[in-house]
């Protein structure tokens, strides 16, 4: 029930604590020698496991701006108090654009059979679509997909660190227009940013509907890295009378919506191609549901949809944090496996090529996002204190 | 029979009985919550508010418990789920088969969509008739206790059958939250 919070105190500040540090510093440095060793070996298996770790986090990180702009293009009260957790994202986006040029300039040429001018001139296809896939045009998009995020990411979230500040309201109005573009831009970008990196690994095929499909597991996965921050921050005893079960329980909405929509989506992807049967759209599905690549499927439609489903339906479930915090560390490994699914096959169509090299990158990735994530949560307030709709978030009460 | 006379017949059919109650009504919401709490730490449970506008502290005042309503729409929903795949299999399989693309006669990827919206139909509808069933509706003519009641007062009532029931305890508590009038009526 709403009441009053009259003295509730200001947030205290979040500390990276010398455990954490050292924790991150171990992850990345596991990554790192995960990857050199991979590398030494097998290149394109190195590649191939820093891709699945770069789209994940940069996902995260635009999943974050995502949610903070839909919030403003709202104007949305009930989010004031958790949105800063979000905003926290974002801060992985300036390392992500550093990842993705190393990976275009050294990565590129390993995985991408259109980088290569002989191979394209050698395939009717990849000459066909050269206009679209080539090196010079993949630069521009990534030079001006980081720009455009990059840019809201300052714009809305450097709008609301300042406002912890100087308090000005004119800032919050201020930012639904800057919010809508954001959003529109993201629906375009984000989709050519996953067919960029993620569907030309396998030139030959095309689904229009793929940039939905890693929408909608960005959405999911956002949802489920915020019930773990916010988990993290409890434990520690942050954040208290400002982020409440009620806004666990929209959380776990959210999360509960997405986990729908994401099967939803894939399920759209995989029945329209299964109908209509041309070979160019089946080459993504066939080694896909043949021997061992099978199970990944089935494990997919079992893990990422039908547990996380049933597990987030009854209205206790999105209100215990303990119950929300293992189906959402469910759908993150999920996740992961669905970068998995999504690059591997194209390494290895018959086999699942999984081992130390795949978890120890993805490690290193991990390390990373939570060096980013935590530096910008110690760095500014825990809670948008200066939003006028704070009171709002405080008194938000969740009926069913 | 004259249309007249269905419809007086329909009318009676969808008449409730009226119970007997004793009410309290306020135009400070506040105090009615407060008396609304006593009444039911006095151990009434047939009792409730009514209000001109939704208030969620009524919810935990009079002690009103999670509704059903979502277990009907998710065993409704489990049903439609099955009768969409039973339905599928036996008219594409058994009834009527149809070769289409050379794909197997039950191929359930195609079928998938039919059952998902059957699912969704039973339990949207189920959960509608529910909602209809639980609330008593549709009712015609429910006695009025007080035409302000839907502008700008509120009522606790209590129910003559609840087995706490105590005129003169429950009028304490209602004179002592300071209810503006205090009556007996026909709900």
């Amino acid at each position: 029930m709403a009441s009053a919070n009259v003295n509730l105190e200001l947030p205290k500040d979040y500390e990276v604590s010398a455990k954490t540090k050292t924790m991150m510093s171990i992850l990345m440095f596991i990554g790192l020698v995960a990857f050199t060793m991979t590398m030494v070996n097998n290149p394109e298996r190195a590649w191939s496991a820093y891709l699945i770790g770069l789209f994940y986090f940069i996902t995260l990180a635009l999943g974050g701006l995502f949610f903070v702009a839909i919030q403003h293009m709202t104007s949305a009260g009930w989010s004031v108090s958790i949105r800063r957790l979000v905003e926290a994202f974002t801060a992985f986006l300036p390392y992500g654009f550093a990842l993705t040029i190393i990976y275009f300039i050294f990565g590129g040429p390993v995985l991408y059979d259109w980088f290569h001018a002989d191979r394209v001139a050698a395939d009717h296809l990849l000459a066909h679509k050269a206009s679209y896939l080539n090196k010079t045009f993949f630069a521009i998009r990534i030079l001006v997909f980081f720009g455009l995020w990059l840019y809201f990411a300052k714009r809305l979230v450097g709008s609301s660190v300042l406002q912890d500040k100087n308090k000005d309201v004119s800032l919050t109005t201020k930012l639904v227009k800057p919010a809508i573009a954001c959003v529109m831009t993201f629906a375009v970008s984000y989709s050519f940013f996953s067919i960029d990196l993620l569907m030309a690994l396998e030139p030959h095929w095309f689904s229009t509907i793929f940039g939905v499909y890693c929408f909608g597991g960005m959405f999911q996965s956002t949802m489920a890295a915020l019930i773990i921050l916010i988990y993290h921050l409890r434990k520690r005893g942050l954040g208290k009378g400002y982020i409440t079960d009620d806004h666990l329980h929209d959380i776990g909405k959210f999360l509960f919506a997405f986990t729908v929509f994401w099967a939803y989506i894939a399920f759209s992807q995989y029945m329209l191609i299964w109908y209509a049967n041309l070979p160019e759209e089946t080459i993504f599905f066939k080694p896909r549901s043949e021997g061992q690549w099978m199970w990944v499927s089935l494990a997919l439609m079992l893990f990422k949809f039908i547990i996380p489903f049933f597990a987030l339906m009854p209205r206790w479930a999105k209100r215990n944090i303990n119950h929300l915090v293992a189906i959402s560390c469910l759908v993150l490994v999920m996740q992961f496996v669905d970068m998995y699914w999504l690059i591997y096959p194209n390494l290895d169509h018959h086999h699942t090529v999984f081992g130390l090299s795949e978890i120890g990158i993805f490690l290193g990735f991990v390390g990373f996002f939570i060096y980013a994530v935590t530096r910008f949560l110690s760095k500014n307030q825990i809670v948008a204190t200066g939003d006028p709709r704070l009171e709002e978030a405080l008194h938000h009460h969740v009926v069913y | 029979m004259s249309i007249n006379n269905i419809v007086t017949k329909l009318e009676n059919l969808l008449r409730s009985e009226t119970k007997s109650c004793f009410v309290g009504i306020w135009t400070d919401e506040h105090q009615m919550i407060a008396a609304a709490t006593k009444v039911r730490e006095h151990g009434c449970k047939e009792f409730d508010c009514i209000t001109p506008f939704p208030m969620h502290e009524v919810d935990e005042a009079v002690g009103i418990s999670r509704s059903i309503i979502p277990w009907v729409t998710f065993f409704a929903g489990l049903a439609g789920c099955g009768f969409g795949l039973w339905f599928t299999w036996w008219v594409s399989a058994v009834n009527w088969p149809l070769n289409i693309g050379g794909k197997p006669m039950w191929s359930l990827p195609a079928f998938i969509p039919v059952i998902f919206e059957l699912t969704i139909l039973f339990a949207a509808l189920s959960s509608v008739g529910a909602m209809f069933a639980l609330n008593g509706l549709p009712k015609v003519d429910p006695p009025v206790i007080d035409p302000d009641l839907t502008c700008h007062k509120f009522a606790v009532y209590v129910l003559e059958s609840d087995k706490a029931y105590d005129k003169a305890a429950i009028e304490k508590i209602f004179s002592d939250h300071g209810a503006e009038t205090i009556k007996m009526a026909e709900i």
